[in-house]
């Protein structure tokens, strides 16, 4: 076979692994891993829930697909379907405040009704609460 | 205009003094999608429900944002191409048990009831009954129900390149663990 054919097939299937792979990769991409990622804002959970009860709209322009880290006390710990775990901060509010979901298998024994905690997630936005999801705890 | 009635309508729900009231804010609603291609699942554990006893009045609020799937890939997909939810963020759903006489909240007890009303999704609204049961237990109702939905009747349009790996109906599963609202 000619030398440049053969360097033209090599190429040609490398660079098909290369979108295969590139393909799988974007295929089976999980969540972020929020312990690895610098926050967008970070906040207290009071802060938080004031600006979007104050203003919803331009909360969630502000913090809509954002990282938080919010720092609150915690007000419950909720086991939801499918073993995740909601734990609510407290806020200025007492019919509002901010709910962080974390996936499932998370230990509810590291979180203690009425101490502080430091928590990243995503907004999702709000309900009746602020809305974060895929937590995880930072301290 | 739709949207502030219904807000008004959630709100006033909520705050009226009375003693017939329960909600959740940890509500689940799922749904899941089977082909031969695969199996898609999507999770929101973050659904907020009134529930008010003495009218069988039920009001459903979901963040379209809070469906989560096990591949990021898919919950973009979700969320940008088939939900479009930066324009519609909120799913919602305004109805009544029908067969509220048929519910004794006074016993202990899982009772059968159908319920029926409005759901809102992707800015389209559609009637909708489904089956479901309630559970009057000590401190609170559990509510459980399942039922289907074809996303083309909430102008879910699903690109032909895909439309194999999605269900033509898609079931979706309500559990809600209601508690009884405190009057502060």
């Amino acid at each position: 076979m000619k030398p440049y054919l053969k360097i033209a097939i090599i190429a040609i299937v490398l660079i098909g692994l290369a979108g295969a792979g590139t393909g799988f990769y974007f295929f089976n991409k999980k969540h972020k891993d929020l312990l690895k990622t610098r926050p967008d804002f970070i906040v207290s959970s009071i802060d938080l829930q004031k600006e979007f009860e104050t203003d919803e709209s331009a909360a969630n322009t502000k913090y809509g697909n954002k990282i938080i880290e919010v720092t609150g006390i915690i007000g419950s710990v909720k086991r939801g379907e499918e073993e995740i775990l909601s734990v609510s901060l407290n806020t200025g509010s007492d019919f509002s405040s901010v709910i962080c979901t974390f996936p499932s298998k998370a230990d509810p024994s590291i979180f203690t009704k009425g101490s502080q905690v430091t928590i990243r997630g995503e907004c999702s936005g709000f309900l009746m609460d602020v809305l974060l999801n895929n937590c995880v705890i930072v301290k | 205009m739709k949207r502030i009635v219904f807000f008004l309508t959630f709100t006033f729900l909520f705050f009226s003094v009375n003693a017939q009231k329960f909600m959740t804010r940890n509500g689940y609603i799922g749904f899941y999608s089977h082909t031969a291609m695969e199996d898609i699942k999507g999770d929101n554990n973050q659904v907020a429900s009134v529930l008010d006893i003495s009218t069988g009045e039920i009001v459903f609020q979901v963040l379209i944002k809070s469906f989560h799937f096990e591949k990021a890939l898919m919950e973009e997909h979700f969320n940008e191409n088939y939900m479009e939810s930066e324009k519609f963020p909120k799913s919602t759903f305004k109805g009544k048990i029908t067969n509220l006489s048929a519910v004794d909240f006074s016993k202990n007890g899982k009772y059968d009831v159908v319920v029926e009303g409005d759901l809102n999704i992707h800015d389209v609204t559609n009637k909708v009954t489904a089956k479901g049961s309630l559970e009057v237990i000590t401190g609170g109702i559990n509510a459980n129900s399942k039922f289907n939905i074809v996303p083309e009747d909430y102008k879910i349009t699903i690109p032909g390149v895909v439309r194999d790996n999605i269900a033509k109906n898609l079931e979706v599963t309500v559990a809600m663990k209601y508690t009884p609202v405190e009057n502060k």
